[in-house]
């Protein structure tokens, strides 16, 4: 274009008009959004836990992103989700491309064998990683930065096996488990449990991934005339055909599971084969605070639908929002002092209880025991480790 | 571990039910692999989808693109809708998956099953979510109790469809002139062109028939595993290794091979370790193809190479 007067006027008037524009703008910025990784199984066959993890994110990031301060000083959350689906390999390239994001801390799966190979690429990266995967290795795999927001296995194992043995009176405890790292980790925390009071169980079984009939280990159980079944299952799909089998098959005996017993999808699923089985969980509805009941209130609005709140959503929501009060306190991001603070946590109020952290990270140190009563889980009592 | 008969006798029961539906899907498998010369990948899918599509009738309320719908019509009638749907999915997947890529030799069929399979998953989560959904059975009573034996009538119902569908099925290819034409395009379908076989129905009528054995395994099923859209990639593992075992192309072997396996499988969990119980399966899997790599009934694989 040839630079004549009139085209010098029309593009200095354009350009000096469009600075006008855009003056207000520029000295207006939005404030740099506050990246924060996710990390959920969205696809595959534990579909179901990254949904519940993903809703717990998003309902989080929404409340905080509503405030008129959003996170602090104007900055808003920004959530980057890639899908951990449902084996590890998967979930290690997840996070690798999460890590070429810019994020400034990762919420983890919540499935403790995706936790356990991702830890190598963790343990290269110091920024706060919060996980709800319970398996007791999770925090003791030398990942600086590592939070678990749920009480570990240890601590639901012996609960449980202690309610076993001292509340039910059992003296023939059998176990029934997933042959992942949380079956495997938390049947292991029973077994420990069950030497501590000097017994053994009269079976252990584990049943393969992605089992869909589970008369072999049922009737292996059931010939060992047990008084009590403990359970250490992760799916809530797994753990309602479970029972079902279990009443098709006539085991009657009291049932106390891990807590995706009183998962409601699977309490749902499960019906009334669920009915007077027992569970250590990490929440019962009715049971809670004024976080938790404003929790269950705004999930149910904006999902229409109840969450599963100890082993899904609510641990996530927990999670986003200690974030969010951390940065606040600090004033910034920086992912070294957020560690820091996070591990100077004590008696903070979230859906899941108060939470102080320990010099493993752990945050949460004790569960309940519930009873399901004609599909509504009712507290028994509090265990804690 | 003592020898417990009545134990025995559940283990038998549910090893057949599961053996039963390996049994359908693998036809299904063979029928198609018989027909086009392809592995269906997507033959998982063909049990998965009909149960969604049954669970979204017979319910009181179900989420559908996250909107609650309340169809709630009677059970035998659904079962009849959904499998006149799946007539016409079959046919949509043979003109959609198979018919534009049928003279492009094996592999860009084969790659577009497993597109179709990815594709009916993931449209399964996008339209009825992740939950597992409960299918109501056609009984009242979960359990049928004989003394101390313990046996789920729906165990019962698998094993006695699956009899009744190997029966007309042997009928269908044994006496009437469709049969013979689908035994002829599957033996050689240049030649069953030359004598007067309109081919590209008979391929046609194969896919709907697959989708319709499917279709009956994941009504017969859904009620003991729940409905996920994972249902029928975990069924179609397992049929398409008893395929193999029965020697892949073989109508008896996909039979003999689905029952082995269920029965193996349950079996060799309770009196082995459930823990192997994949590798127990897979090791025989290895065991018979070492010994007859055609595989228990494979003349056809011979024939086909």
């Amino acid at each position: 274009m040839r630079l004549d007067r009139k085209n010098f006027l029309a593009t200095t008037g354009a350009a000096a008009a469009g600075a006008a524009i855009g003056f207000p703008a520029i000295v207006g910025a939005a404030p740099e959004p506050i990246r924060l990784g996710t990390i959920p199984c969205l696809t595959g066959s534990n579909a179901l836990l990254g949904q519940q993890e993903h809703e717990g994110a998003a309902l989080a990031v929404e409340e905080i992103n509503a405030r008129p301060d959003k996170v602090y000083g104007g900055r808003p959350f920004e959530i980057v989700e890639e899908d951990a689906t449902n084996d590890n390999q998967s979930a290690v390239s997840a996070l690798n491309k999460l890590l070429g994001e810019n994020v400034v801390a990762i919420v983890c799966p919540v499935l403790s064998t995706q936790i356990q190979a991702m830890a190598p690429v963790m343990k290269t990266h110091e920024i706060p990683w919060m996980t709800g995967g319970t398996a007791v290795k999770n925090t003791q795999l030398g990942v600086p930065g590592m939070f678990r927001l749920r009480g570990s296995d240890g601590i639901t194992g012996a609960g449980m096996t202690n309610f076993a043995v001292k509340d039910k009176k059992g003296k023939k405890i059998a176990i029934l488990h997933a042959s992942d790292a949380f079956g495997v980790g938390g049947a292991d925390q029973i077994v420990q449990s069950l030497k501590k009071l000097g017994m053994e169980p009269v079976a252990n079984e584990q049943y393969p991934k992605d089992a869909k009939d589970f008369t072999a280990e049922i009737l292996k159980i059931k010939q060992a005339a047990p008084d009590v079944v403990l359970m250490y299952i992760q799916n809530p799909s797994d753990t309602a055909i479970i029972l079902k089998q279990v009443h098709s098959l006539a085991l009657n005996v009291p049932i106390v599971g891990s807590p995706s017993l009183g998962n409601q999808t699977a309490m749902e699923v499960a019906g009334k084969d669920a009915y007077g089985t027992y569970c250590a969980v990490d929440f019962i509805v009715g049971f809670n605070s004024n976080v938790a009941t404003h929790f269950l209130t705004s999930f149910f609005r904006k999902y229409h639908h109840l969450p599963d709140v100890g082993t899904g959503s609510g641990w996530v929501y927990d999670a986003v929002y200690m974030l969010a009060d951390t940065y606040k306190k600090q004033k910034g991001t920086d992912p070294k002092q957020t560690i820091a603070s996070l591990k100077g946590i004590k008696n903070w109020d979230g859906v899941l209880g108060t939470f102080s952290a320990d010099a493993e990270g752990n945050m949460v140190h004790s569960v309940s025991i519930g009873q399901n009563q004609d599909g509504k889980l009712h507290l028994v009592k509090k265990v804690s480790g | 571990m003592h020898f417990d008969p009545v134990a025995n006798m559940q283990l038998l029961v549910s090893g057949l039910a599961f053996g039963s539906i390996y049994a359908l899907v693998a036809l299904g498998f063979v029928l198609i692999y018989n027909a086009v010369g392809v592995v269906n990948f997507a033959q998982g899918e063909f049990v998965m989808f009909p149960s969604y599509i049954a669970v979204t009738f017979l319910l009181p309320a179900i989420t559908v693109f996250g909107t609650v719908v309340h169809w709630q019509l009677p059970i035998v009638g659904v079962y009849l809708l959904v499998l006149v749907l799946m007539v016409g999915f079959g046919l949509l997947f043979n003109r959609i998956a198979y018919h534009p890529l049928r003279d492009r030799g094996w592999m860009p069929v084969v790659i577009s099953t497993i597109g179709v399979s990815i594709f009916l998953r993931n449209a399964a989560q996008m339209i009825w979510g992740s939950q597992p959904i409960v299918m109501p059975s056609l009984f009242a009573v979960d359990t049928i109790s004989v003394g101390p034996l313990h046996i789920r009538p729906q165990d019962l119902l698998i094993i006695g469809v699956t009899a009744v569908l190997i029966a007309f099925q042997f009928f269908l290819f044994e006496r009437t002139t469709l049969g013979k034409q689908m035994r002829a395009t599957a033996q050689d379908r240049a030649t069953a062109r030359l004598v007067g076989v309109r081919v590209g129905r008979i391929v046609a009528i194969t896919f709907v028939y697959s989708a319709l054995l499917g279709t009956i395994s994941g009504l017969l099923v859904a009620p003991l595993f729940t409905v996920t859209k994972e249902m029928g990639a975990l069924i179609a593992l397992k049929a398409f290794a008893a395929s193999i075992v029965g020697g892949f192309g073989s109508i008896p072997g996909a039979i003999v091979g689905g029952l082995a396996i269920g029965v193996i499988e349950t079996f060799g969990g309770f009196y082995i370790s459930s823990a192997y119980v994949d590798a127990i399966a897979f090791i025989i899997l290895i065991s018979v193809l070492l010994v007859r790599p055609q595989g228990l009934f494979g003349e056809r694989v011979a024939e086909k190479a």
